[in-house]
């Protein structure tokens, strides 16, 4: 038995590195530290959907075949592929990214990430307007005022709360959980006496609005840091907060541009705004002008809602206006562990984030035009290769249907809804559990993923079977321009 | 004058950014023929996608004949002559277009008329998003010309437009219309969507008809009988007169009109 210290969990964007496994017979026994969904994939990596050999369609039927028939089929689909996709690469190290970058400008297809569909238009609204952000350790250790808009980190991001914002030390704001469970008994105190008030009037009150009377929120404000929270339910992180701004479903973008010209001490024509009172707004307006160091974190709220990514430059813009009074950051809250490596990494190789097309032999890139999701949209493509992602899960059906009209290549290590519809399937090995590399925090800071327990006999990390497709490509190719010089 | 037939549908984008008057012009058939396109990865000539005709006229003018909604980049940057497609075409038809015309009898797609400076652009049937709209993080917008559409136009059309006309005559328009723009005109006869104007610091959107909201960061200014399109045209009101974006510190207008949106009328008591 052993126990490694400081493994990073290969979950979401958080990547926590405090991370304390036990060790026993190349097996994870015992999970430190980490939240519920960190547990379950460290305890339950090994199940009964592993993929343990490479597997091709024939006759129908998924078949196992050796590792060098699987390599040699999928480099020729690629190789003499018009337009394919080179789709996922989020849940993979950025050294297997890397080699993607490299076959994918040998087959001239488009590499796209799983931003697509989740943070990709944060990254348009960058691209507009620019972005002020800092390191999350910033954020722990100065932040008096957290804004969570349009995510839910209790759900999505357990450790988010407690590691970098509200709920943590920090070396110059203090935590505010004490003060969290002060509320949250007055709060029991509050239902109890509410729940009388009804037994006494004889009415039930279906459900509270919480920014139904101006100026009156619904929530106890504290000491120290500050948590807003803005969405259209009351989530578990709502729960908690100083303020809550139930918004009117798709109406963000107002939301943000009327808070704009109240930092600005500009007068508003109307009395509501996307369902909140503008009183209640000026009270928000207030809070964050007389912070000393805010932040606003987003999720898909903003960005898969209407408007998209000018939500997110209308948010960046707010945060530019604050800062002419005080000092504000931005962040978006990233899902998968290492999309935002799979940004840097295709950034850093291409010069664009996701969305990627290679086919006129350079990288040019344009969302709507070159994005994966647009492009099986409109039918163009003739093959896919998805790797580290599950579109088949998640993907529109008629997406999806095109997807597999054309040969697929699917690398995972589970037998997930994509594998199940591939033509030809690569087992791969876990990355941060049996095999190490980087990862990017959602903050852009590259974290170590260790290794910890050794793969099954025969399975290969991403990267080493990409290196093998791109070598065959390569040979291929080479083979093609040799027998045209001939001729 | 050169006709364009397709030999077959396309299934894979095209990039003929070479389907151009300035390009063609002094150029036979067989030197047309020999042009280079792209048709997904592959590198191909023009005449192994489209079947090449001359008549007689001296204009250097191109007809395409036929669906070419997946050829993109159509008469990008074009100076002079006019193309007539007559069928739908592909994204980005006539970008930084600088003089010319362009007519469309049938739907085109996203960014047509992308940054333009000159020229006029008519579609007979619908445009995609981003019309007139500068390529992705650009805030080189539509700087003149006239781009006339008869049908419904996408999202985002009209962004950081800087000068020229937009018209629009069909039923629906996507939200964003006129995104930061900071000049020009652009005028909807009927109805409009939500985030009419957002962010614009100058110039002016006349709506005719139906607007669901005006966004918060407006304020009213005067209601007005009647207000100039351009130099030969003015359309007859009574238009409320909005300013904003407030948040941007514009002083861009919004003309919407009186009678066809009577929910506004709460905007009255500030007048």
């Amino acid at each position: 038995m052993s126990i490694v210290k400081s493994v990073t969990c290969p979950i979401c964007g958080c990547l926590c590195d405090d991370i304390e496994l036990t060790v026993e017979n190349n097996e994870v026994v015992k999970v430190k530290n980490g939240c519920a969904i960190c547990e379950s994939k460290f305890i339950g990596y090994r199940g009964e959907h592993r993929i343990k050999t490479p597997l091709m369609r024939k006759n129908g039927k998924l078949v196992p075949v050796s590792m060098n028939e699987a390599v040699h089929a999928a480099a020729e689909v690629l190789a003499n592929s018009t337009y394919p996709i080179l789709y996922g690469w989020s849940s993979t190290s950025s050294e297997a990214q890397r080699v993607g970058v490299e076959l994918t400008e040998e087959v001239g297809g488009i590499m796209d990430n799983t931003a697509v569909v989740c943070h990709g238009p944060s990254i348009l609204g960058v691209q507009e307007v620019g972005i002020p952000t800092c390191t999350l350790g910033q954020i722990r250790h100065r932040a008096d005022l957290i804004i969570y808009w349009g995510c839910d980190p209790w759900s999505a991001h357990p450790r988010h709360l407690e590691r970098y914002t509200s709920f943590t030390e920090g070396r110059f704001e203090k935590s505010e959980w004490k003060a969290y469970m002060q509320k949250l008994k007055a709060q029991a105190g509050q239902k109890k006496m509410q729940s009388a008030m009804r037994i006494e009037s004889g009415r039930t009150q279906l459900r509270p609005q919480t920014c139904s009377i101006p100026g009156m929120p619904q929530t106890m404000s504290k000491d120290g840091r500050k948590l807003i929270v803005i969405d259209v339910r009351k989530t578990m992180s709502a729960e908690m907060a100083d303020y809550y701004i139930q918004v009117e479903p798709n109406k963000d973008y107002e939301l943000m541009q009327a808070l704009r010209v109240l930092v600005r001490d500009g007068e508003l024509d109307v009395d509501k705004v996307a369902g909140v009172p503008v009183e209640y707004l000026k009270q928000v307006a207030d809070a964050l002008v007389n912070c000393e160091f805010g932040v606003i974190f987003f999720g898909m709220g903003l960005t898969q809602t209407a408007g998209k990514f000018r939500n997110v430059e209308v948010a960046i813009s707010l945060v530019r206006d604050l800062n002419m009074r005080t000092k504000f950051s931005i962040m978006p809250m990233r899902g998968h562990f290492n999309v935002t490596g799979a940004n840097v990494v295709s950034a850093w190789q291409t010069g664009y984030p996701y969305g990627v097309d290679f086919s006129l032999g350079y990288p040019r890139y344009n969302p709507g035009e070159t994005t994966c999701m647009d492009v099986l949209l409109r039918e163009e493509n003739d093959a896919s290769l998805v790797i580290a992602a599950d579109p088949g899960a998640n993907f529109p059906k008629k997406a999806i249907e095109n997807m597999v009209k054309h040969p697929l290549i699917v690398i995972d290590p589970h037998m997930n809804a994509t594998s199940m519809l591939g033509d030809i399937v690569f087992p791969s090995a876990f990355v941060g559990i049996e095999v190490e590399g980087t990862a990017y925090r959602m903050d852009h800071v590259p974290l170590p993923l260790k290794k910890v327990v050794e793969p099954p006999k025969g399975i290969l990390s991403d990267e080493e079977i990409l290196t093998k497709i791109l070598a065959q490509v390569k040979l291929i190719k080479s083979k093609k321009t040799a027998k045209k010089a001939e001729a | 004058m050169i006709v364009l037939t397709p030999l077959r549908k396309f299934t894979f984008p095209v990039n003929a950014e070479c389907i151009n008057p300035d390009v063609f012009q002094g150029k036979d058939t067989a030197e047309i023929a020999n042009l280079t396109v792209f048709e997904g990865n592959k590198q191909k000539k023009l005449s192994e996608l489209f079947k090449i005709q001359e008549d007689g006229a001296e204009s250097p003018t191109i007809t395409i004949n036929g669906d070419v909604s997946e050829v993109r980049r159509i008469g990008v940057g074009m100076k002079n002559g006019e193309i007539v497609i007559n069928g739908n075409v592909g994204m980005h038809l006539g970008e930084k277009m600088a003089g010319g015309k362009i007519t469309v009898n049938g739907d085109a797609c996203q960014w047509a008329g992308g940054s333009m400076k000159k020229g006029l652009i008519e579609i007979h049937g619908n445009a995609g998003d981003y019309l007139a709209s500068p390529y992705r993080g650009s805030t080189a917008g539509m700087k003149g010309g006239k781009i006339v559409v008869d049908g419904d136009v996408g999202s985002d059309s009209g962004a950081y437009l800087h000068g020229g006309l937009i018209k629009i005559k069909g039923n629906n328009v996507g939200q964003f219309l006129g995104f930061h723009m900071s000049d020009g005109v652009i005028h909807v006869e009927k109805n409009a969507s939500t985030r009419l104007g957002a962010n614009m610091t100058g110039g002016k959107i006349i709506v005719s008809g139906y607007v669901e909201e005006v966004m918060p960061s407006f304020t009213i200014d005067s209601v007005k009988p009647k207000v100039k399109v351009d130099d030969t045209e003015s359309v007859a009101g009574p238009f409320y007169v909005f300013l904003g974006d407030l948040a941007e510190k514009g002083t861009g207008k919004l003309f919407v009109s009186k009678a066809n949106n009577p929910h506004l009328k709460t905007y009255e008591k500030f007048l």
